[in-house]
């Protein structure tokens, strides 16, 4: 099975509302590894998040993706969770009326069933809240209700830390966050990684700049745009896409697609 | 049966009908120590008025099944009894506690309380649990015992003579109860009333509850409705709150699923006294509840928190109101409502601030979800207000599940039927919380979960 190890996606076409939005996406990110997914707004990097995650909402056109061999396209999204996926929302739905703790439980449970004591999972939390810097007050609201952006995003922190899953997307996790609430993502996911349970975990990391690579160190980066990734590199890639922005890799895709057009016509 | 009980001392069958109130007057005469506490002129007043005054409500909604105007009395029958029982038997008589269902237990810490099987008294021979600053009694006894205290709260707080259902409770009343906690004593337990029922009489039964709660005094009141068979329950409970005051009245019911029952409960409030009404329609196939507030003394509060969860055939016809009589006084309200199968429900919030109600506040929030293509809830708050410089809001709301929450929950490996179920008790929780006791705001979230399981369509 160590072949088909990874979060893998293998051409796979998306539509939303018949809007072909996917257009062949191949990518694989392996167990530890960092991926970071770049691409400016609109290139069909949250659709990319959502379809693995299994939202009603995202008709798979053809392709295939699979978690450590188990394909995921026909399973419920609570299966894919349970599989090891985790989404972490760029905006996370209110449940008003469930508490925190009350949803951390039932989301720990649901994933891993009576894997843990009362007592210890009740340690996990208040761990996990220390290492976020997280106040225990946290557990007591509802569910991202009232919630401020920045306390959003420590939240879908708290999740992915508790429950610890395979892989983890991190979809535009650091949008519309101050420089605090940033470094407190990028110590939440390196204390993940420097983890017993966390170093295996793979991420992709879905983001419009370069910054929040600063506190997240990707070992790959792809560039996506208008639902293709054009360009795969190291870290030096999302140097550079600071430096020139998109419009320098969109203007050599272009060209290179045209160059192909025409290598097919001649 | 619970041991030890004497034999029924008369049933006549139930009609809403002269001649079967003349009857009922006689039997009563005949047995002064049954549950009778309205003289016979005013029980003939009232069945007069209950005959000439229209049905409450507007046109009901497609899909209502209960006609007001003909409601049908088969098989019940009307009786005023009391019975001394070995055990005092709060919650539901064991002989008629269902063994299948999961209730929770009932608290057992009872400052005191009242339990009547139909319209019969139950006493247990070993007394009551009593605490002896306060006087909880039957009605008909407190008549006689506290006769200028009963007089001075009963029939003032309810309006009998406007209200259909109210004339009929005060023409046939056959049981109920008084509570009086004295100025400045502050309970700590809750007095429990508990109105149980049997399948082996269908009994119509009509209490009258009267809480009288002195200066600065502080008590919870638990009304309790659990049974089985077709019970017909028909009452009013009225409440009068010295000043500084404060009440909690809560009504957790969880009466059959064929009972039917009409309330019309008051409260009057002294000045600065706060009320707090809770509460929680879970049984029975119709419900109609009147829940009013008067805020006739500067400083008065109400605060009024209501739930219902309508699944099968069940109806719920609520209408809460809050009367601003002067300022600045405050009124609170917050309902949450569900339906399901073909769950009927009606919710009318009624803020009315009068003239000389300068600088009060009320607040209105109703909202509810319908979890099913057939049930139907409407909504209609209504706001009058005669008076300047007050703070009046409303918000209501009618909406289906949050399917970006149910993703976001399946998303952390909830699956669909349990994030519903984790969605649906949430909405509900800003009602729940404002229950007065750990205890009681427990077995509410534990009925809505079993009202989850009652239901058998639930995701559209």
């Amino acid at each position: 099975m160590s072949s088909t190890r990874g979060l893998i996606a293998r051409d796979l076409r998306v539509a939303v509302e018949s809007k072909e939005i996917l257009k062949g996406i191949d990518l694989t990110v392996e167990p530890g590894r960092v991926h970071a997914l770049m691409g400016p707004n609109g290139s069909g990097k949250s659709t990319l998040a959502f379809t693995l995650a299994g939202h009603p909402g995202y008709e798979v056109l053809s392709g295939s993706a699979s978690l450590d061999g188990e394909e995921l396209l026909e399973l419920a999204p609570d299966k894919r969770a349970k599989a090891g996926l985790f989404l972490s929302f760029q905006y996370p739905a209110a449940i008003p009326g469930v508490t925190v703790a009350n949803f951390l439980r039932t989301a720990r449970q649901s994933v891993r069933p009576g894997d843990l004591t009362p007592a210890k999972f009740r340690k996990l939390v208040f761990d996990k809240l220390d290492t976020l810097d997280m106040d225990p007050a946290f557990l007591g609201r509802y569910v991202n209700d009232g919630f401020s952006g920045g306390e959003k995003k420590r939240l879908e922190m708290l999740q992915m830390a508790i429950i610890a899953p395979k892989y983890a997307i991190l979809d535009e996790t650091d949008s519309g966050l101050d420089v605090d609430a940033l470094q407190s993502v990028g110590k939440s996911v390196n204390a993940l990684r420097a983890s017993e349970e966390g170093r295996d975990i793979g991420f992709l990391v879905i983001t419009h700049y370069p910054r929040i690579l600063r506190h997240i160190e990707a070992d790959v980066v792809h560039i996506m745009i208008d639902g293709r990734i054009v360009k795969t590199g190291g870290p030096e890639l999302a140097e550079e896409i600071e430096r020139e922005g998109y419009d320098a890799v969109r203007d050599a895709s272009t060209s290179s697609a045209q160059a192909e057009a025409a290598a097919a016509r001649a | 049966m619970p041991s030890g009980i004497s034999e029924t001392l008369e049933a006549l069958p139930f009609a809403p009908s002269s001649e079967t109130l003349e009857r009922a007057i006689a039997l009563l005469a005949r047995n002064p120590q049954a549950g009778g506490a309205v003289d016979a002129a005013l029980r003939r007043e009232a069945l007069a008025l209950y005959a000439s005054l229209p049905a409450p409500g507007m046109r009901p909604a497609r899909g209502w099944k209960h006609d007001y105007d003909k409601l049908r009395y088969d098989d019940l029958v009307w009786t005023s009894d009391r019975r001394t029982v070995e055990t005092a038997p709060f919650g539901a008589p064991a002989a008629h506690a269902d063994p299948e269902a999961d209730r929770p237990a009932l608290e057992t810490a009872n400052a005191a309380g009242i339990v009547h099987l139909g319209a019969t008294l139950l006493e247990p021979e070993d007394g009551a649990p009593t605490d002896p600053r306060v006087v909880v009694l039957p009605l008909s006894d407190a008549l006689r015992a506290h006769g200028e205290l009963v007089a001075s709260a009963a029939h003032a707080a309810v309006d009998w003579r406007a209200d259909k259902f109210a004339a009929l409770a005060t023409a046939f009343q056959n049981c109920g109860a008084f509570v009086y906690v004295p100025d400045g004593v502050q309970l700590d337990a809750p007095v429990q009333l508990v109105f149980a029922s049997t399948e082996a009489q269908d009994e119509a039964v009509f209490p009258h509850v009267v809480v009288v709660l002195g200066k600065n005094a502080r008590a919870t009141v638990l009304e309790r409705h659990v049974g089985q068979g077709d019970a017909f329950v028909c009452g009013i409970v009225e409440a009068r709150l010295g000043d500084g005051a404060q009440l909690d009245y809560a009504v957790v019911q969880q009466a059959s699923e064929a009972a039917r029952l009409f309330f019309a409960r008051g409260a009057r409030c002294g000045r600065d006294a706060r009320m707090g009404w809770h509460l929680a329609e879970l049984g029975g196939t119709l419900a109609r509840t009147v829940l009013g507030a008067q805020l006739g003394e500067p400083g008065a509060r109400a605060e009024t928190s209501a739930l219902f969860f309508n699944t099968g055939m069940q109806h719920v016809d609520l209408t809460s109101g809050a009367d601003h009589i002067v300022g600045p006084t405050t009124s609170d309200t917050v309902v949450r409502s569900a339906a399901t199968d073909r769950g009927q429900g009606r919710y009318v919030g009624n803020i009315v601030i009068r003239p000389k109600a300068h600088g009060s506040d009320a607040s209105l929030r109703d909202d509810a979800l319908i979890l099913g293509a057939r049930a139907h809830v409407d909504s209609i708050p209504a706001l009058e207000i005669a008076a300047n410089d007050v703070r009046a809001f409303h918000g209501a709301t009618v909406g289906s599940l949050d399917e970006d929450a149910l993703f976001y929950a399946g998303s952390r490996g909830i699956a669909r039927p349990q994030a519903l179920r984790l969605i649906t008790l949430g909405f509900f929780e800003p009602v729940v919380a404002r229950f007065p006791s750990e205890a009681l705001r427990d077995e509410v979230r534990t009925a809505l979960d079993h009202k989850i399981d009652d239901a058998t369509e639930i995701d559209g």
